[in-house]
């Protein structure tokens, strides 16, 4: 073990202190921490299981040196909505019937709140390149891709989550 | 590849001091991915670059300078007049990694699947970089070897300059993987200039079925001060190619990858040729 580091991160909203090893990575880092939501998938950067928000955009934290979330803002599925209060895209996931495992939902919802928080209304092009990152192994992504747009049709959904 | 320490430098010159202090152990961080594709078991002291700024796209005029430390997402979402490198950062990898991933890191160690030093070949750019001073490298040079050995001395990536493509000069890239956000397996760009209706010059780079990103210059001279037809391009992409050691990745044989780089040409050329005869600029 490394002389730990001292990271300060934005964590859903709340500054904490963790240590970390030098050669943490950030998915390491939160898991340790109790965030399990973000999955360890591949852990080569493919899946999009592992998908967390940094300073807003959509990261794979199996990746990220958790050095590089020194002073920033770390948004986990944990932060985004919860049973009473869900986020339009997790409550569109469930109307659609579009979680099966749901290994890769977590991730899919973050780069969803990414792309709504940045356009509310993205066109087709926009949710491909911006959705491209997370794969699903059970849907076909027919349902996921119904889900969000019903959440774009709706309005958009930004801004309504605990983060 | 094993990082023991963590210094975080505030400016470029601090970077670059720290990085020749700790000589052969400095190991500059920028996004972090291609962290994954360094096993050899050294032990490193990271310097992670998320601090000194260098982020960015700004026209002069004559060229661009994009920030060494500016996302591939930003390349990819910047727009200006006669601007064609967002192609390139749209084609690479996925969103995720396009966040995170600098255009400095995608060029400092190159892999041979890389997709910008294709582009930066054929857009003749200059990589502006600090060493005792600032000092800038044209593309040809710097990508004549790995980048990563001549920064071994801790000169650090500041800016890459990308030249305005003048009026009646086009740009066209053509990447092949087997799906959107896969590994290139052959990377071609082209630049044309064009003169009435001939060639002036073009330059043409190849990667991912090469050992290391170069020109294509067999291609270029089959291309220069020839009419910029149909025909041009197709003999410029079957007899330019022949003599190139094509190496085919994955499950690409040898020669697949060279039948799959004169289709890549062709397509790039066909792009660039479009580009050029633009008028809704």
């Amino acid at each position: 073990m490394n002389d730990p580091l001292t990271l300060h991160i934005r964590l859903n909203g709340e500054p904490r202190v963790f240590a970390a090893d030098p050669d943490e990575k950030l998915l390491e880092l939160l898991r340790r921490h109790g965030l399990k939501g973000a999955k360890f998938g591949c852990r080569e950067g493919v899946c999009g299981a592992c998908t967390v928000l940094l300073d807003g955009r959509a990261v794979y934290a199996c990746l990220l040196p958790a050095c590089l979330a020194d002073g920033h803002e770390v948004v986990t599925i944990e932060g985004v909505g919860d049973q009473e209060h869900p986020h339009p895209f997790q409550q569109a996931l469930v109307e659609a019937g579009a979680v099966q495992c749901g290994f890769c939902i977590p991730g899919m919802v973050l780069s969803a709140k990414a792309l709504l928080d940045e356009n509310p209304q993205p066109e087709d092009e926009e949710i491909r390149e911006k959705m491209d990152g997370n794969l699903c192994r059970c849907t076909g992504y027919e349902k996921i891709w119904t889900a969000l747009k019903a959440v774009i049709a709706a309005g958009g959904g930004g801004g309504e989550d605990a983060s | 590849m094993k990082i023991k320490a963590v210094r975080r430098p505030e400016t470029p010159e601090q970077a670059r001091d720290w990085a020749r202090e700790l000589g052969e152990q400095a190991l500059y961080v920028a996004g972090g991915t291609g962290l994954h594709f360094m096993t050899d078991p050294a032990e490193m002291v990271a310097i992670p670059l998320d601090r000194i700024g260098l982020r960015g796209v700004e026209c002069s005029g004559r060229h661009y300078r994009i920030g060494a430390l500016t996302p591939l997402a930003d390349v990819m979402n910047y727009r200006a007049e006669r601007w064609a490198f967002h192609e390139t950062g749209r084609r690479t990898a996925t969103h995720q990694i396009r966040n995170i991933s600098t255009v400095g890191g995608n060029i400092c160690r190159v892999f041979p699947w890389c997709d910008l030093p294709v582009a930066l070949l054929a857009l003749e750019a200059t990589m502006v970089l600090l060493g005792d001073d600032g000092y800038a490298v044209p593309a040809d040079d710097y990508f004549a070897s790995q980048p990563a050995r001549r920064l071994a001395n801790g000169d650090l990536l500041l800016a890459v300059d990308v030249p305005v493509l003048e009026a009646h000069m086009g740009f066209g890239y053509r990447k092949e993987v087997i799906c959107h956000s896969g590994f290139s397996l052959m990377t071609v760009a082209a630049r044309l200039r064009l003169e009435g209706d001939r060639i002036r010059d073009a330059r043409v780079a190849a990667g991912a079925a090469l050992p290391f990103p170069a020109r294509l210059k067999q291609v270029e001279a089959l291309l220069a001060d020839q009419p910029a037809t149909p025909d041009t391009f197709a003999r410029a992409a079957t007899e330019g190619v022949r003599e190139v050691a094509w190496k085919g990745r994955e499950d690409w044989s040898d020669a697949y990858a060279a039948h799959a780089a004169a289709i890549a040409v062709r397509d790039a050329l066909d792009r660039a040729l479009t580009f050029a005869r633009r008028r809704d600029w």
